[in-house]
């Protein structure tokens, strides 16, 4: 006992503490969860079994039911399409606004900062606000676009099938923007200066140093920022029920909420287990390539 | 133009940059301070004719939004402290050593940091319900959304850690305190900010906790803000003015928080995420 | 002489690196002895595993008689001195000082009082109220030396502690290290990568590489015997010269391969190939009764002395006085007998 307490005080019994009370309630909190969900996909669940562990076996029953959906390939779709529009906007215009940034002008980095508040806000609140920005007849957007010529007639964003879902990406947009650019900058402004007066020296115009330098040395940063934002982007949720709740007719449904709906609004667990577990999939291989682009700073 | 202009002339456009990119913001609380009939005019008034905060007390009271706004508070502060006590020895650990076992936990950590709440959510509150907890559906709750923010904090906070020499600690072992006393003493003290940074963030982010409320919270006396406000959300929604007016309530208190500690936060967001 | 410091066969893995092999060693109470090598010879890690920074794979200790194997370091009664300090940049001065001093229960009147004492002994009296930020790299260092001897430990162990500091105050620290070692009557272990400070510094010189001992003994028997060619090329600035050759005939000089031969003092088994060494300060420029040539690469002049460089840059010598001597000119070198050093080609020992 006295050995025990002693190794608590002074040796490795107190690290295997600190990082075991917290693996321990992961494991039981997340670890365990995500094996259940496996097990579910593979169980009937219905109202009678939803108290009880061993449920009817039923293969891969769920998994045919949930692709036999109509509207799985919309959501298969939609979800790709969600994921790649918003990372293409908040990584381009992150980067955009992150060279901007990087110029050397009073306030720059307290500007900068001011636009990490749409990170901070809760994402059902940024939903809000868009959902009345983005509103068919009053909303402020078709009002500016009109006046700027680009649209004639109001865009009904929300609820035309057609823009639905951009409806949620520009929200989405607007909320992991800030992110994405303050990473960015970071990544920038790890750049030694003397780099690019070398390159000046050596006559690269200002083109040519961002395509040489800048490009380059900024390699391991574009592969952390892209792959956070993917997983950012899977990880959204707040915005669907705040702006078109995956409608009209799924055209804004991606597979996070279609399994939420399965699960609490139709109370089918084990399909939206099953959709859960598809889309754990899609993370697992997107998380890969997160650890890849930080393995070496892992390692440090 | 000459050179001595153009800092001023970044400045003016990195000034109309950061107006359009926060207008969202203006114009939720534009919108919250419109008399009914102004928010549907057409064209709309960039600022209100006649600003009437009277939405505010109205909401205030018709939403109950104490209730609600106690219910997040609690939730989060739940969150928060699970979150940092268990987290902030985890990354201690996970920044002070480097062998196998700590990159296996590492790894553990950043996937964990992956997984969506939509996942969790469904095996989440089927075992719950197996065992009971959702009679406890705040702690149920705090639960669930704990072991969510901590990949994130133990991320953050390991770069805080790496970032305080380990020399310091071993002078502290030789000049006689243990393990324990040097991590109380020398540790923590120097890694305080960090630490305390990344708690104000769990707590703003565990503030708008919305999935594991919404999915496992039945009873509006113990819902949170989010959930409330999701009550009259939809894509149908018409009842603007009440909307921001709830909005403007709930998220003041974050941009303030924010604005205040902005350096702070932007530094110690920086050093751990790209970490 | 007791020993204050005994280490018996330590090993020491990290995962399958091997950082200290079998390593044996006694530390006389109140001697003064360098741990030296070049970075990464296992030197810091033996340092470490005296403080119990380390756990130690095998292997015993004993620390002024008592048993310390697996003892944690605050029942070890050793101060350290760190590379960086490792002053606790949240405590004044006074704080830092008197930390130990806290934590052994020590009152804070007479905590104060011993700080006191100690920042007189320091020159650092005016800074007892500061933060460590606010001080020189030299002050620093004197708070981290004051911090050690304020508990009157059983031994003080020092982590390269001058190698943060510009060359003019690393001279000066050295000789006051020196001078407290001597005045406080302490056992101290000094760990440097810098042959000087250990040949400077210490009454007793370890030299180490690829964790193991190599040799040990006081500073001048190292510099004039060294036992294997390793400890030969380390110990001595400029490096000793190496030159292959083979005994002759008569068994009492080395015909060298780059031509010309060296005298010995000795009588070797001749025939037998060997490498000679030379040390750069015992060469003579001579004229006709010169052992072998060279021709002169590079001439540097610190105005003291002359440092000379072959063409092939793979030979030095320092002369003391002015020479004419240009780059491009041969000039012939000559050594008296016993100063030559002979080791085994295959096994770089000392014959």
């Amino acid at each position: 006992m006295t050995r025990f307490l002693n190794a608590l005080r002074d040796g490795v019994g107190f690290d295997i503490l600190l990082v075991g009370a917290a693996l321990l309630f992961l494991l039981a909190l997340a670890g365990a969860p995500l094996v259940y969900n496996v097990l579910m996909s593979f169980q009937q669940v219905d109202m009678f079994t939803l108290g009880v562990l061993f449920r009817p076996f039923v293969g891969f029953d769920n998994y045919v039911a949930v692709v036999q959906q109509p509207e799985f390939w919309m959501v298969t779709r939609n979800t790709l399409v969600f994921v790649f529009g918003s990372m293409t906007g908040q990584f381009v215009l992150g980067f955009a606004l992150a060279l901007f940034f990087a110029q050397d002008f009073p306030g720059a980095s307290t500007i900068r900062g001011l636009f990490l508040v749409s990170w901070v806000m809760p994402g059902l609140v940024v939903g809000a606000i868009w959902s009345w920005i983005l509103a068919g007849d009053f909303g402020v957007l078709n009002v500016i676009l009109k006046s700027l010529g680009i649209i004639q007639n109001n865009v009904f964003w929300k609820s035309d099938p057609n823009f639905s879902i951009w409806a949620v990406i520009i929200a989405n947009i607007w909320l992991g923007l800030a992110f994405n650019m303050l990473l960015l900058s970071v990544g920038l402004a790890a750049i030694p200066r003397d780099l690019y007066e070398a390159a000046e020296l050596d006559g690269a115009n200002a083109f040519q140093r961002f395509w040489t330098i800048t490009l380059p040395m900024m390699r391991s940063t574009i592969g952390a920022v892209l792959s956070l934002g993917l997983i950012g982007t899977l990880q959204q949720f707040d915005l669907f029920p705040a702006l078109t709740e995956g409608g009209p007719a799924n055209t804004s449904n991606v597979a996070g909420f279609w399994s939420w709906q399965l699960s609490f609004q139709l109370y089918d667990f084990a399909k939206g287990a099953t959709v859960s577990v598809m889309m754990f999939l899609l993370v697992l291989f997107a998380s890969v390539i997160y650890v890849r682009s930080t393995r070496h700073e892992v390692r440090g | 133009m000459t050179r001595t202009y153009t800092p001023w002339f970044l400045l003016v456009v990195a000034l109309a940059l950061a107006a359009v990119y926060l207008f969202p913001l203006y114009w939720m609380y534009v919108t919250s301070l419109k008399t009914g009939s102004e928010i549907f005019a057409n064209p709309p008034t960039f600022w209100p004719r006649e600003p009437n905060p009277d939405i505010y007390p109205e909401t205030w009271a018709r939403r109950t939004m104490p209730v609600f706004l106690l219910n997040s508070v609690i939730i989060a502060g739940g969150i928060t402290a699970i979150t940092v006590i268990l987290g902030t020895g985890c990354a201690y650990v996970l920044a002070r050593y480097r062998n196998v076992w700590i990159d296996i936990g590492l790894f553990c950590v950043l996937m964990l940091q992956v997984l969506p709440a939509s996942v969790m959510v469904t095996p989440l509150f089927v075992g719950f319900n197996q065992i009971g907890l959702l009679n406890y559906p705040r702690t149920a709750v705090v639960l669930a959304a704990a072991a969510k923010a901590m990949p994130f904090f133990v991320v953050l906070v390991r770069a805080t850690f790496m970032s305080v020499p380990r020399e310091l600690e071993e002078a502290a072992l030789v000049d006689g305190n243990s393990r324990v006393g040097a991590f109380f003493s020398i540790v923590l003290p120097l890694a305080r900010n960090g630490i305390l940074v990344c708690a104000i963030l769990t707590f703003m982010s565990a503030f708008g906790e919305y999935i594991y409320s919404k999915s496992i919270i039945q009873s509006p006396s113990l819902q949170p803000a989010s959930v409330g406000l999701s009550g009259f959300l939809g894509p149908n929604s018409t009842d603007w003015s009440s909307i921001m007016a709830y909005s403007a309530i709930y998220v003041t208190p974050i941009l303030l928080v924010f604005v205040i500690l902005q350096r702070r936060i932007v530094s110690g967001l920086t050093s751990g995420a790209l970490k | 002489m007791t020993a204050q410091i005994e280490l018996i066969d330590i090993d020491k893995h990290y995962g399958n690196f091997h950082a200290l092999k079998n390593v044996s060693l006694t530390i006389d109470k109140g001697s003064f002895v360098a741990l030296v090598g070049p970075s990464g010879c296992g030197k810091s890690t033996l340092l470490r595993s005296i403080a119990g920074l380390e756990t130690i794979t095998s292997g015993r200790m004993t620390i002024a008689g008592k048993e310390m194997t697996g003892v944690p370091p605050r029942h070890r009664d050793i101060a350290m001195v760190f590379q960086s300090y490792a002053l606790y940049p949240h405590m004044t001065v006074e704080e830092n000082l008197t930390y130990s001093l806290r934590l052994h229960g020590v009152s804070k009147a007479d905590a104060r009082k011993k700080a006191a004492e100690v920042a007189a002994t320091t020159g650092l009296s005016e800074l007892l109220s500061r933060y460590p930020r606010q001080l020189s790299g030299g002050q620093r260092q004197r708070v981290a030396m004051g911090r050690a001897i304020i508990r009157n430990p059983k031994a003080f162990l020092f982590d390269e502690p001058l190698s943060n500091l510009d060359a003019a105050l690393r001279v000066q620290m050295r000789k006051e290290i020196r001078a407290l070692h001597d005045r406080l009557g302490a056992t101290s272990v000094y760990v440097t990568h810098d042959q000087i400070e250990a040949m400077t510094m210490a009454d007793w010189v370890v030299v180490m590489r690829a964790g193991i001992i190599e040799q040990q003994g006081r500073p001048l028997d190292l510099y004039d015997k060294p036992v294997n060619r390793f400890v030969a090329g380390f110990i001595g600035s400029p490096a000793m010269n190496f030159l292959p050759g083979r005994i002759a005939d008569s068994g009492n000089s080395v015909v060298l391969d780059g031509g010309g031969s060296l005298p010995l003092a000795r009588n070797v088994e001749p025939g037998r190939t060997v490498i000679a060494g030379v040390r750069p300060e015992h060469l003579q420029v001579r004229g006709d009764d010169a052992n072998f040539h060279l021709e002169v690469g590079v001439v540097e002049s610190t105005g003291s002395a002359t440092y000379l460089t072959s063409r092939d840059g793979n030979f030095q010598l320092v002369q003391s006085e002015r020479t004419q001597l240009a780059s491009g000119d041969r000039v012939g070198l000559g050594i008296d007998p016993t100063r030559v050093h002979l080791f085994d080609p295959e096994t770089g020992i000392a014959l």
